[in-house]
């Protein structure tokens, strides 16, 4: 699929920590919104 | 840390998977660099930034970025080099052929900096 802009971003689930629940996210349901995608590498680097 | 906790969901990514997906996975330290992308509500991706490891980013410049876009899809106008709001846009692109040369009149290039 690739990243390229203006083209569909590619879709992906993934299990995830949100206000004290754990569950299911979907980029495909996130339609209608405006979404950050916000990588990071590990916890406390500190950059 | 946080007062009231951290509102947007943090997701996993074990073995990079997604991060493979998005040309970010690092596969020599086995982690996801700090790629960031900005999709919009039709699932299209509108911006992306990756920045070598050693250095952090610009969290303003992604709300901007964002606030930019969003402006953007929602009046059809041409947001210029940082631009935030309450600086000047440009005209929807077929009326700003008009202003080739002509530009210097509604945007000074004070304009692209904070």
């Amino acid at each position: 699929m690739g990243v390229k802009i203006g083209a569909s971003a590619p879709d992906f689930t993934a299990e995830a920590y949100h206000q004290g629940s754990i569950k299911k996210v979907r980029l495909a349901d996130l339609r209608g919104r405006w979404v950050i995608l916000f990588f990071y590498p590990a916890d406390f680097t500190c950059v | 840390m946080v007062p009231g906790g951290v509102r947007f969901p943090m997701l996993s990514d074990p073995g990079g998977r997604i991060g493979a997906l998005y040309g970010v996975y690092d596969e020599e330290r086995r982690l996801d660099l700090r790629g960031r992308f900005i999709v919009d509500p039709e699932g299209n991706l509108q911006s992306m930034e990756i920045v070598s490891v050693q250095v952090g980013r610009n969290v303003t410049e992604v709300l901007r970025q964002l606030r930019a876009l969003r402006h953007q899809q929602e009046t059809g106008e041409l947001m210029p080099c940082g631009w935030e709001p309450g600086k000047p846009t440009l005209p929807r692109e077929a009326e700003a052929s008009k202003l080739s040369g002509e530009v210097w009149k509604n945007w000074k290039p004070r304009n692209a900096f904070s």
